[in-house]
């Protein structure tokens, strides 16, 4: 077993805190550009993440990589989680991982 | 959907193969103590809590998260390293997020052979197994991996795993419960100019340096620190702040959104009680 890299749940606010961490992020894409995409964090922020996926992309997908900027996140895996995911609940998760729950996780 | 995959594994405890776990089960239940409480069911873990289990009680082969001891557990993550080198078995790694343990998967039947071969790496997959400890190295033996089809499942498989870990510390839930009441008590009874000690020497000290919001949120920060705050589980509600700080509260809210938004503070029961984000 090896916890020596985890990475944290994070939506738009909390990406802040772990500039230079791994992270992991769910994303509602808005656009691709070559070698980005730009899309909406769960708590509807704006997140660039870098990298270029596989297309083609879902609505939501998932990245985990190391968060760059507060609002950019260079991605290392892309996972479609498809067109209809709760997105709220996602964001409450992120809340509870980073708070109260914060050592079942990270 | 979720349902469908968390109960069809009790058809493969039933089913032959998997030995190991039936009599090391017998043996444990007749020799427990009432104070291990004992779970036969499917538990929702992550791998940090896997090691941390492990850290805390040494190599012994019970595996003990919340004084219940755990025999199988559920889990969900990236499958990696998949290795079919060899002909009767599968490994791989698991990475849920939090950190990475290594699986084995037995290949009997051609049933086995055929869920395995839907595995990549890099797929989603929820993953039922048996915990072992094997010459230092702890592994799970695996007996249903299953592709995650509706991506909700990772939310509530975490969820699940947050639910199961508060439901079973009850025992701290009674310390936590016994000082909220205290607390409450001594905060209903008190009057503004005569407060109980450990709540006041924060506020006096914080309030000379007159330095408009920045000192708000400090304020607000160090009360809910606290240990008497940090002890309620169901935080602090901010008309409390308000009063304990003596700052009107409507000049609160903003402060307390931004500190929310910073990740600092969250929001407990509902939108007017606050706990301090412990680092």
């Amino acid at each position: 077993m090896d916890t020596s890299s985890p990475a944290a749940f994070v939506n738009g606010a909390l990406l802040r805190r772990y500039i230079g961490q791994k992270v992991r992020a769910v994303i509602q894409v808005i656009r691709s550009d070559i070698g980005s995409v730009i899309g909406k964090s769960t708590d509807d922020q704006q997140i660039v993440v870098k990298g270029s996926p596989n297309p083609p992309l879902t609505t939501y997908i998932e990245v985990i990589g190391i968060a760059e900027t507060e609002n950019t996140i260079r991605a290392e895996v892309w996972t479609n989680f498809g067109d209809s995911f709760d997105a709220q609940n996602y964001n409450e998760l992120c809340k509870l991982a980073n708070g109260e729950f914060r050592h079942l996780f990270i | 959907m979720f349902s469908s995959s968390q109960f069809e594994p009790n058809s493969a405890f039933s089913g032959g193969g998997f030995m190991s776990s039936q009599p090391s089960q017998a043996y444990e239940s007749s020799s427990s103590t009432a104070k291990n409480r004992e779970f036969q069911g499917l538990v929702p873990v992550t791998v940090k809590q896997i090691t941390e289990c492990f850290q805390s009680s040494g190599e012994k082969s019970g595996l003990v998260i919340n004084g219940i001891s755990l025999t199988n557990v559920s889990l969900v993550g990236l499958v990696c390293d998949k290795d079919v080198s060899k002909v009767t078995e599968v490994r791989f790694t698991l990475d849920d997020g939090t950190g990475r343990i290594d699986c084995k998967r037995w290949v009997n039947e051609t049933f086995d052979a055929r869920e395995m071969e839907s595995v990549r790496d890099g797929t989603y997959v929820r993953v039922n197994g048996h915990l072992k400890t094997f010459q230092g190295k702890t592994q799970l033996l695996v007996f249903s991996v299953r592709p995650i089809m509706d991506f909700n499942e990772v939310t509530f498989h975490y969820i699940e795993c947050i639910h199961f870990y508060s439901q079973n510390s009850e025992s701290q839930g009674q310390q936590v419960g016994d000082v909220t009441q205290s607390v409450n008590t001594t905060f209903q009874g008190g009057s503004n100019t005569n407060q109980p000690t450990p709540l006041n020497p924060v506020v006096s000290s914080q309030n000379n340096d007159g330095n408009g919001r920045k000192n708000l949120d400090d304020m607000i920060l160090d009360y809910l620190k606290q240990p008497a705050c940090t002890a309620r589980q169901q935080g602090i509600h901010i008309d409390e702040i308000a009063q304990q700080l003596k700052v009107p509260k409507n000049k609160l809210e903003g402060v307390v959104q931004s500190l929310e938004g910073d990740g600092l503070i969250y929001s407990t029961i509902d939108e007017y009680h606050f706990k301090h984000v412990e680092l």
